[in-house]
Parts: C-alpha cells; structure tokens; sequence
C-alpha cells in the first residue's frame, strides 16, 4: 500500500513531461496538490477502500524494502503538510506558469526523496533517496537565480557531499563487518561481532555525516545562510521538512534500529544536542535579519531533539519524535509569515521593519502562536514536547542537561519576543502606508498550521496515548 | 584484512588529496574536483569491502548506483557554478562572501 506513496509522485512527475505540456502546465498545480492530498489522507484514514492491497502489484515491480511505522507515520504526514504549504507559497508568490511548473515537477521529486527516506529499511536504499531530496534541494535554493541563492547553494552542496562520502565510507566499512546493507542485519552483526576501531569509526563517521546533514551546531555554517538566501517558498520547505528528514529523521532511524543506543552514542548525542541548543540560540539573539533568525532558532531547536534521543528512553524518542513534529509545524508557520512580510515589505531587515501588527494583523497574530509554542509556553503543542524532553532527562539523571534544556527554552522565548517586537509591534514607519494583509494564499496555510499548533496543544492527551507514546515505543511494528 | 589495510592506505592518501584541493582552492570548478576525489575514495573503499568479505556482486550494483547519482550531483553543482560565473563573470570563492552572521 504505501509503495504507492512513491510510485504516485513518480507517476505524475512522467505524466507532466509528456506530451500536451501545455495542457500539463495548467495543470501542474492541481495535480501536486492531489498528490499531497492523497499522501495526507493515506495517513490520517488508512482504511479508505481504494487503498486496497491491489496496489501491491505495482510495489512489486520496486526493488527496495518499504516498511512503515509510527514513527514513518508522523513523518509522511508531516511531509504533506509542509510541502502543502510551501506549493500554497509559491503559488501566491509567483503566478507565472512555467515557473509554477518547474517548481512543481522538483517538488515532486523532493517528495519521492523524503517518503523514500522515511519509509526503507536499507541503509544504502537510504543514501540513494537522501541524494535525491538533496539534489531536488540545491535546485530549489538556486531557483530564483539569484546570486546569494547560487553562494548559499554552492556552500550547501559542498558541505552536503562530504556528508555523503562520510555515510558511504561508514557504509563500506558497515558492509565489511555485516555483508550486507539490511538494517536488520547490520545491527545482528553490530551486536554479535566484538568492539573494533573499525565498528567505533564506522559508527561515529556516520553520525558525522548526519549532524551535517542537520545542521547541528559545528557544523552549521551552510544552513543560515541557505534558510535566508533562498526563495521565500523554498525556506519553508528547507527549514519545514527537508533538513529535518535527511538530517534529524535519519539520525533517530539509524540510532534506533542499527546502532542501538550505548552510552558512547548516548553522550555523544547529549553534548552535541546541548551545544547547538544553547549556541543555536545565543546567535539567533544577534541576529538582525528575520529568516537568519528563524534559521538560528531551528539549530538550537533540532538541538532539544538529539537531546531528546540522546536519552536512549522510550520517553525520550516519543518526545524527540513529538518535537520533530511540532517544530516542523511552528517553523514552516513562521517562514510562511516571513514570506509574507517579505512580499508586501520588500525586506526582512528587522531594522527596517516596525509596527506592522496595525497592517497584518492576521499574520502577526499566527506568528504569535507559533513563537510561543517554539518557546515552549503552555497549552501551545511545543509546550508539551518540551515538557516531555525534560521528564525523559531528568528520568534518565542527566539532571545538568535538563536544567540547561530549561534555562535554554527562556532564552528561544526571549529572541522570539524580540522579534515580535521588532517586527510587528512598536510604532509604525511613516513610509508604510500601503502596506497591507498578505492574500487568502499565504493566509490559508497559515491559518491551517496555526489551528494545527493549537489543536494539538489542547488535545494533547489524546495525542500522546494515541500517536506519540506508541511512535517512542513500538518502532519496529 | 592485511589486504585491506594496505588498500586502505591509498584510500586515505586519496581522502587528504580530496579535502586539500577543497580547503586550499579558490577556484570553484577545482573545489568540485576535489569533491570528485573523495567520492572516487569512498567508491574504492565500497570495492574493497566487497572484495574482502566476496559480496564482489553486492559490491557492483552499489557502485553503478552511486556512479550515476555522483554525476547527476556533480551535474547540478556545475549548473550552480555557471550560474554564480555569469553574475561576477569569475570563478574567483573570494568574491562570493555576501553571505555572513
């Protein structure tokens, strides 16, 4: 059932680069938007009867190995939203349809790449699809021609293949031990076979190339400036879902079913998760560009996650999933809003903006919300990740750790305060006259993921029995 | 595994090629070499690791696979490359530092 997650994308990418383009132009929107729909309604309600098992048959012409838990779950969904959001974006920003269409067929591949990580059990059937949502990347980024755009691509392009070499040399150096790429039978082998430098290397080169892949504090120098340099609908895609599956996504698959949690990679993932918590957040505080900031804020954010994995409990993983999910919610929210000052401003110069609550009330507002659950602020839905992060800490005795995650949340509030000061309230400049509401394109997805924050927030209970523990718990069902 | 020691020695003498053409250079085109160089190491060292443990089969179809994809990336990065060169009209990694904070 689920091949077909990757076969539809695959389908329609073909469909469009047929013949009768002209028609397939005009069409290019709808059909990504019925693919995304399809994806998410997949995953709320599994049972749909056109989703029979007859589908089976074209999964058997794939040569990889899907398989589908809860964790894959709250990804595939997350991965519609967001790149629901991000076409809406582009949609509203640009209206010439080529450009729609190009956009389209890249985001489509993107898609392929994120299920396919999301959903093999393969550790080489992973890099294939990893390489694939990075290639889709770094023409996304570069999509506007812009000359920033091509700087920050290139930077992204050479750190994102030394991430690559790094996971194929571990992947050689796996392959030796186990004979095989399997995740089952490199983590047999892993726990049979004596310690070796070989095995220790092979392990901590692979989570080498996974703190690059997401942009964990040292070495974080290509994400800031690819989050701000890139198109508008781009950030929001970047920040929403890419990095966080084939950086944070691969990182808890990998550490949970190959490597197993041992207290080297436990501490390992400890340190590396509170340095670019606290780090990610001090520099977010200076930052005076918006999408900088926001990019700051989501190291320091991807931070609570390792930490939250970096627990080796099953309250940790449910709360390191839990975070995964609200903050590609709240981030994808906030680039969103950032798009939509950025069209009607023309800048995201924080300095140069000011008071725009009186002219954009709708996406002040919704901005508002997110912050406040990035920072961590009950009954919003990071309030309750957050909380679960710390239990899971304190739980397990890294007492130090956990007080630091909690002094760190005062800091996300306090450059999430500043921003909205400095954005959207204070006084309004003389010159902003006719500034106005950004349209019904980037107010509806806004207003999606606002209520998405809220709702889970408030039925949080009813969250965590039914999605979030089962997620942290049975990850191999 | 004695074998594999000595293979691995080249493989590392490659790998510290790779990362000093990408550390040293300026000129973008020679930083993709570079990138080039230690892809080519890792494939080695997939080759290798076949050879050692006899999954020689195992070993091919992962390297076919990684040769396409390496070229598809290469392919996008010169794209990339064109596009900064017909905005400052060189090849010159000093004059693109737009980009900091």
């Amino acid at each position: 059932m689920y091949s077909s997650l990757i076969l539809l994308p695959f389908l329609s990418v073909i469909a469009l680069n047929l013949p009768f383009r002209n028609l397939m132009k005009k069409l290019a929107f709808v059909v990504c938007l019925l693919v995304l729909l399809v994806q998410i309604s997949l995953i709320v309600c599994p049972s749909i009867c056109i989703w029979s098992n007859d589908l089976d048959i074209f999964g058997s012409f794939l040569q990889f190995n899907f398989a589908v838990d809860n964790l894959s779950r709250v990804m595939l969904f997350c991965i519609g939203i967001v790149l629901l959001a991000a076409l809406f974006v582009q949609r509203y920003i640009i209206d010439d349809e080529e450009r729609i269409f190009n956009f389209v067929n890249v985001l489509l591949l993107i898609l392929i790449g994120m299920d396919g990580i999301v959903m093999v059990r393969d550790i080489f059937s992973l890099y294939i699809f990893l390489e694939i949502t990075a290639v889709g990347s770094f023409i996304l980024i570069g999509f506007n021609k812009d000359v920033d755009a091509f700087e920050a691509a290139f930077k992204y392009i050479i750190l994102s293949v030394v991430a690559t070499v790094l996971m194929l040399s571990s992947i050689a150096l796996l392959l030796i031990v186990s004979g095989s790429t399997s995740f089952s039978s490199i983590s047999d082998a892993l726990k049979t076979s004596p310690d070796s430098l070989l095995i220790s290397s092979a392990v901590a080169i692979f989570l080498c190339a996974c703190f690059i892949k997401a942009g964990l504090i040292p070495f974080h120098g290509w994400l800031a400036d690819t989050y701000s340099a890139a198109p508008a609908a781009v950030s929001v895609l970047l920040a929403g879902i890419v990095t966080k599956t084939v950086g944070a996504y691969t990182l808890i698959r990998i550490v949970n079913s190959v490597f197993g949690f041992e207290s080297s990679i436990n501490s390992l993932l400890l340190v590396i998760g509170i340095i670019s918590i606290v780090i990610g957040a001090l520099a977010a505080l200076g930052q005076r560009d918006f999408k900088r900031m926001l990019a700051y804020s989501s190291i320091s954010q991807v931070g609570y996650i390792i930490l939250g994995l970096g627990c080796g409990t099953t309250l940790g993983l449910a709360g390191a999933v839990f975070h995964l999910f609200n903050h590609s919610i709240f981030k994808t929210l906030l680039f969103v809003n950032s798009a939509a000052v950025e069209l009607e401003t023309g800048t995201t110069d924080m300095n140069g903006l000011s008071g725009l609550s009186k002219k954009m009330p709708f996406t002040a507002m919704t901005s508002v919300v997110a912050s406040l659950s990035a920072a961590g602020i009950p009954p919003l839905s990071g309030f309750w990740s957050k909380l679960i992060i710390i239990m899971a800490l304190w739980m397990s005795g890294f007492y130090v750790y956990a007080v630091i995650a909690i002094l760190a949340s005062v800091l996300t509030l306090a450059y999430f305060l500043s921003l909205q000061r400095m954005v959207f309230f204070g006084r309004l400049k003389e010159d902003s006259a006719n500034i106005k509401e950004a349209g019904l394109g980037l107010m509806f997805p806004a207003l999606i993921l606002a209520l998405i924050i809220v709702a889970v927030g408030l039925f949080f209970p009813f969250i965590i029995n039914t999605f979030i523990l089962p997620a942290g718990n049975i990850l191999g069902g | 595994m004695r074998l594999f020691w000595s293979y691995g020695l080249f493989i590392s003498i490659l790998c510290i090629i790779g990362f000093y053409c990408i550390l040293v250079t300026y000129n973008l085109i020679r930083a993709l070499v570079g990138l080039e160089i230690l892809i080519k190491a890792a494939t080695l060292l997939i080759i290798v690791a076949g050879y050692i443990t006899g999954h020689e089969a195992l070993a091919q179809s992962l390297v076919i696979t990684l040769i396409v994809i390496e070229a598809v990336v290469i392919t996008v990065a010169v794209g990339i490359v064109l596009g900064i060169r017909s905005h400052n009209n060189s090849l010159d990694a000093r004059k693109i530092r737009n980009l900091k904070g």
